[in-house]
């Protein structure tokens, strides 16, 4: 609270440094993030990381000749109706672009509001590849679907692992994690290996051992078992199945991307972990790394998973698209966002070049080899 | 000596009711209209909960099963033709062409959730107390879990979406009416006066030959015909439903507004939906300014708290206020 008043104390210091942006009203961008109830722990940070990206191009000047970005959060409450009303309020206080939410049943009841009024709204972390379709042409992704990450570990899985016989555990109670197993089933089954079992769980389930066991005694055995769930039963998983003996490889989409499934297990049991996720954890670039010490920075904390960069990669994606439509009407954006090619973003680069409007952007496979994160490839989809 | 007061009141509250739609459909932006439209579905949900928690003492956990009943049928309903294949492709053949405007599509929601109830009922309604309560809640537990595997109807987790906003402030305003004014009828009528004496004591209800069983049902079914209809506005306003928003805290929710307003008393659902509604929104710039989030649940804990401590029987008790009623003397429930 201290540093926030600090912040704005500061901000109006330096007004006098910027003369020419007194005169220049703010832009208005709306934020509805989850800050309390179940989704609170994932859309946090993406909240923390799109305030990060704000004051970042405020403390630069600002967007077209000194306007200010003013981001106005609203809490969707981990509620459908919170989120539909968030969504109203943003939308009766003039912004001219809403992001937020990192799962589509809190997209759906907000972003046709936004569709409605012609103004763009930009997920910052919902996955479902057919919600552009199912919204509009207003709707933008940031991250990319989940069609493309199931692809990308199925492919690895199946090229670079060698997995011809694989056992599939799916989390029966999200979209998510349904959504994952079919797409990672059909590239699978495309590419010729067998489904030797599917087996099945529930979201606060804490013992797998029926499943171990199922899966222990199913013949012909599995090279691999894919885990789609989502990070609390990651840990699980993958100590329970260590700890039963069986050795081989467990691979997963980005609801594994969590320090959990190595403190859970501990290091040594965390061994041959694949999964696919977004292009940010164990990555080089010079934009990830700039991005990890300004948010270190700022909060003191390093970043708590990747919704942190993908929010912040919501603002940086507006803030581009305002910058090369010379402009902060809605609708000039909104045709600017669709023409976004190659945008560095933290989170990999992103285009919408696609007839689905999910963008076209890089999935990064990593292992886990006794507790180390690594960058194994980074894949690309292949259909245009 | 029966009075002409509730009537002058009824044409009052009419009267109120269109006066403050049209002005505030021309005055207010979409959000203030969506608080207000939320805050009249919670006024129906409370006072339909009211029949069956409060006149009968039937106490319900399942009041959102019966929302999500009413909300997922209005839904389909009302999704057109044209669109059912593309959001569904797996709904059965013969839903397809199934399509009714707003309006029928609401009291076949309604009616559907309280056929629903009906069935429900003959078993669960001869479980009493805490037994009840769980029974209903397991209720809801199996809509949602229906709803959540039902992938070719309801698509699942994932829920539907893209319904039409046909709900406004006219909708909801006439529906609220609707609701006081039926709810009233039954309270004052013999019927209401023996889902009292059911709560009081149903044995004695019993000798003096009160059907317990029809009884207890018909409250049920009211309360679950109401809830029906309120899923189905709730659905047309945010425009999409999934099984997870009809949860046990949303029954929760409705059953601290009864709590609050006072068991039985229809006056005292409708101004705690109103306070609850309201007060939640309140806290928002509060929250949103100084980043505090969760103030509002925080405070609103409290108050309910502080009720239950200093006046248990909640705001009005089970009586309605007497310049309403047009009598003197409180209302005893059980002569």
């Amino acid at each position: 609270m201290k540093k926030c008043f600090m912040t704005i104390g500061l901000f109006f210091m330096s007004l006098p440094l910027a003369v020419p942006c007194f005169s220049a009203e703010p832009i208005k961008i709306g934020a509805l993030y989850s800050l309390t109830g179940g989704m609170s722990s994932i859309d946090t940070p993406s909240l923390r990381g799109a305030e990060l990206a704000v004051k970042i191009i405020n403390k630069n000047g600002g967007l077209l000749d000194g306007r200010m970005i003013e981001l106005i959060s609203v809490d969707a409450k981990t509620d459908q109706k919170a989120a539909a009303l968030g969504a109203k309020k943003l939308l009766s206080n003039g912004v001219i672009a809403g992001i937020g939410h990192s799962d589509p049943s809190f997209v759906l009841p907000s972003a046709p509001l936004f569709q409605k009024k012609g103004i763009p709204f930009v997920t910052s972390g919902a996955t479902l590849p057919t919600l552009p379709m199912m919204i509009g042409d207003c709707l933008f992704m940031v991250p990319f679907g989940d069609d493309d990450q199931s692809f990308a570990i199925a492919d690895y899985s199946f090229k670079s692992l060698g997995v011809k016989n694989v056992a599939i555990w799916t989390d029966n109670s999200m979209d998510f994690t349904k959504t994952l197993s079919k797409f990672y089933k059909q590239r699978m089954t495309e590419l010729g290996a067998k489904i030797v079992l599917e087996d099945f769980f529930m979201m606060g389930d804490k013992d797998f051992s029926a499943q171990i066991a199922r899966l222990k005694n199913v013949s012909p055995q599995p090279d691999a078992v894919f885990i789609s769930s989502i990070p609390n039963e990651a840990g699980l998983t993958t100590k329970q199945l260590r700890e039963s003996g069986l050795t081989l490889p467990i691979v997963s989409g980005d609801g594994f991307d969590t320090e959990l499934i190595v403190t859970v297990p501990g290091k040594e049991l965390a061994n041959d972990v694949y999964f696919s996720t977004h292009t940010y954890r164990a990555d080089p670039r010079p934009e990830v790394i700039q991005f990890i010490a300004d948010y270190e920075k700022e909060y003191g904390v390093p970043p708590e998973n990747a919704f942190a960069p993908l929010g912040y990669d919501a603002i940086a994606l507006i803030a581009d698209a305002i910058t090369r439509a010379g402009s902060a009407e809605p609708k000039a954006l909104k045709e600017s966002l669709a023409k976004t090619m190659g945008f560095k973003a933290v989170t990999g680069e992103i285009s919408y070049t696609r007839p689905s409007r999910v963008p076209v952007k890089g999935v990064s496979i990593i292992s886990v080899k006794k507790g180390e994160y690594n960058v194994e490839e980074i894949w690309f989809p292949t259909t245009k | 000596m029966e009075s002409n007061r509730p009537r002058y009141c009824l044409g009052l509250l009419i009267m109120f009711m269109i006066i403050f739609s049209l002005g505030i459909e021309r005055t207010a932006n979409d959000y203030i209209l969506a608080i207000v439209s939320f805050t009249g579905i919670n006024i129906i949900l409370a006072i339909s909960l009211n029949v069956t928690n409060g006149f009968a003492g039937l106490f319900s956990l399942g009041h959102p099963a019966f929302m999500a009943i009413g909300g997922y049928t209005t839904a389909l309903l009302t999704f057109s033709m044209e669109k059912k294949p593309l959001f569904l492709p797996d709904l059965p053949q013969w839903l397809i062409p199934v399509y009714l405007p707003f309006f029928p599509s609401l009291l076949v929601g309604g009616c559907f959730a309280a056929l629903v109830a009906q069935i429900v009922g003959i078993s669960v309604l001869r479980l009493k107390g805490h037994y009840l309560a769980v029974a209903t809640m397991g209720f809801l537990i199996i809509v949602q879990v229906l709803l959540n595997n039902a992938d070719s109807i309801t698509r699942g987790p994932l829920g539907l979406n893209g319904l039409e906003d046909f709900t406004n402030v006219y909708w909801v305003a006439g529906w609220v009416v609707v609701t006081i004014y039926t709810c009233w009828k039954i309270k004052f009528s013999s019927l209401g006066r023996s889902m009292l004496a059911v709560r009081e004591d149903s044995m004695a209800a019993n000798s003096l030959g009160v059907n317990l069983f029809y009884t207890r049902n018909f409250a049920f079914t009211v309360g679950a015909f109401f809830a029906g209809v309120a899923g189905g506005l709730w659905g047309h306003l945010i425009t999409a439903v999934t099984p997870g928003s009809f949860s046990l805290i949303m029954s929760f929710n409705i059953i601290v507004m009864v709590v609050v307003g006072g068991t039985g008393s229809i006056t005292g659902s409708v101004t705690a939906a109103i306070i609850f509604t309201l007060a939640i929104e309140c806290f928002r710039p509060l929250e949103e300014n100084f980043g505090i989030y969760g103030v509002g649940e925080i405070v609103i804990s409290l108050v309910l708290i502080l009720i239950l401590i200093f006046k248990p029987s909640g705001m009005f008790g089970t009586g309605e206020p007497n310049f309403i009623t047009g009598k003197y003397k409180p209302l005893n429930p059980t002569n």
